[in-house]
């Protein structure tokens, strides 16, 4: 889509930038700038380093046991009302594929409580930058 | 929706209290709490008031109360959750309470009023000279007091830079600190404000032109059957908002008057509507022609900035309806309206309206002219 009225931040001369919406994880993730040898700008995301995982004393989740047929997003809507946020269960448990959370029932994951934030809500600080 | 577990559904709210650091508030004090409203404006402190249900027997009258959990000057830090995604909503001081005590059951109440954190640079008068320091070096040395609330600046440079003279006139501060900022704010155009988040106990300081750049929030649908997001949207056009400061400057050596030709407010104020509204009115500044020659063209190009908002919309939505919260201080799109005044505009002010089980918004915008600029809105 184009706007109607481009921007003229410093950045905005450079193509390739697209702002991503807040629900998504890579809302915070830095927009680098890629200087090709024939001095093009390429504008990309950094790799998205996932959030610490919330001490076991935290309260920051709450548990869920897997039952047969579950999938993330069918969790991610129960949870949070929006099968896209799905993410944020994956990142509160240490899995390599998100496929893995509910592929044996039984299993017990952490599923956030709603409030947390991306880089968790420490104090007088963003952490993890 | 049936098998909803505990704590299920798209909208959360999180209450966070304590003396400088909050905490999550004690399961009592959210269950007790009957209604929430906040109110964010552009170039005005944030306001809210809580209400809670008081009880005979309850943790709020027996402990809380008393031990000082509801006094003056506690922070709190109101955040939400709608499918999702966290934003936080306030920042602020509770400066007032009030306890209404009722014969009948179940009608009494507390009610917590305060403001944002500005209210902290707003309880001490201070004199300060600022030599040799331009007006965003000022704004950005004063901000640098408050740090330890987690206020970020965000201070933009002047749009008419004006180069500080010592020789000539050394800069002295006589209010309040937030006095002297807004005062510097409507010398130049900018607005002031504080914009908690983007996490719990962190706000940003913004000191800068309105924020008419950028990527829109999801517009706001009126008059389109089931796709309507917002109940009822209002458009006024007031011919008389605007007019043409004339602003005459004496040169201090040959003490010849001259009136300064009209400034171009494009810069300051990107324009968002496709025919702009002549100004009707003209208006003499008083006390121009004896300050520097850079001030007086700042002075003229604020006023003419700030009288161009002729268009104004106020309306309701339904925050479970659109799905998103309605940030202020923003550009959003708007359709259904008809082409007059479909397209984009500026977010002046949000009023959040909560109550268990309703998440209302009341809203302000505002533009410059009619007939959108563009065809398309982000959806």
């Amino acid at each position: 889509m184009t706007e109607p009225y481009e921007g003229t931040g410093p950045l905005d001369a450079i193509p390739g930038a697209h702002p991503y919406p807040r629900s998504s994880r890579y809302h915070d993730a830095v927009i680098a700038v890629h200087r090709a040898a024939d001095g093009t700008e390429v504008r990309y995301t950094e790799r998205r380093l996932l959030p610490p995982l919330p001490d076991p004393g935290d309260e920051e989740t709450a548990p869920h046991t897997v039952a047969d047929g579950e999938r993330p997003d069918l969790l991610a809507q129960r949870y949070f009302g929006d099968p896209s946020q799905w993410w944020r269960i994956a990142d509160a448990n240490p899995v390599l594929d998100p496929a893995e959370l509910t592929d044996e029932p039984g299993r017990e994951i952490d599923v956030p409580l709603p409030g947390g934030f991306p880089h968790g809500t420490a104090q007088g600080g963003l952490r993890g930058r | 929706m049936g098998d909803e577990p505990v704590g299920g559904g798209p909208v959360h709210l999180t209450l966070r209290m304590g003396p400088k650091l909050t905490r999550p508030v004690p399961r009592e004090v959210v269950e007790a709490l009957l209604s929430l409203q906040i109110t964010s404006t552009a170039g005005e402190r944030s306001g809210f008031q809580m209400a809670f249900d008081l009880t005979k027997r309850g943790a709020i009258t027996g402990t809380l109360l008393p031990e000082g959990f509801f006094d003056p000057r506690t922070r709190v830090i109101v955040s939400t959750t709608v499918r999702g995604v966290p934003t936080v909503l306030l920042d602020g001081l509770i400066v007032r309470q009030e306890v209404g005590a009722s014969n009948q059951p179940g009608q009494s109440t507390l009610t917590v009023t305060g403001e944002d954190l500005t209210v902290l640079m707003d309880l001490e008068e201070r004199t300060d000279r600022f030599p040799n320091l331009s007006p965003a070096e000022r704004v950005r040395r004063i901000l640098g007091r408050y740090v330890d609330y987690g206020i970020q600046p965000d201070v933009r440079p002047e749009q008419i830079s004006q180069p500080p003279r010592q020789q000539l006139r050394v800069e002295y501060q006589s209010a309040t600190d937030l006095g002297y900022v807004n005062e510097l704010a409507r010398a130049n155009g900018f607005t002031f404000y504080l914009v908690p988040g983007p996490v719990p106990g962190v706000s940003v300081a913004y000191w800068g032109p309105q924020r008419r750049l950028g990527t829109r929030q999801h517009a706001l649908n009126v008059n389109m059957d089931v796709n309507s997001t917002v109940d009822q949207l209002t458009f006024a056009y007031d011919g008389a908002a605007r007019e043409e400061p004339q602003v005459r400057w004496q040169d201090p050596l040959s003490r010849e008057s001259t009136l300064l030709p009209q400034p171009d407010i494009g810069p300051l104020r990107p324009p968002l509507g496709r025919r702009a509204t002549p100004a009707l009115k003209r208006r003499r500044l008083a006390g121009t022609a004896k300050l520097g020659l850079e001030q007086a063209r700042a002075e003229a190009l604020a006023r003419a900035a700030t009288s161009a908002d002729s268009v104004t919309g106020s309306g309701q939505l339904d925050v479970n309806r659109h799905g998103y919260v309605l940030r202020p201080r923003e550009l959003v799109g708007v359709r259904g309206a008809g082409v007059t005044y479909d397209g984009d505009y500026y977010v002046t002010s949000v009023t959040h309206n909560l109550t268990p089980g309703s998440y209302q918004q009341n809203f302000t915008l505002s533009r410059e002219g009619l007939v959108a600029r563009g065809t398309t809105v982000r959806p």
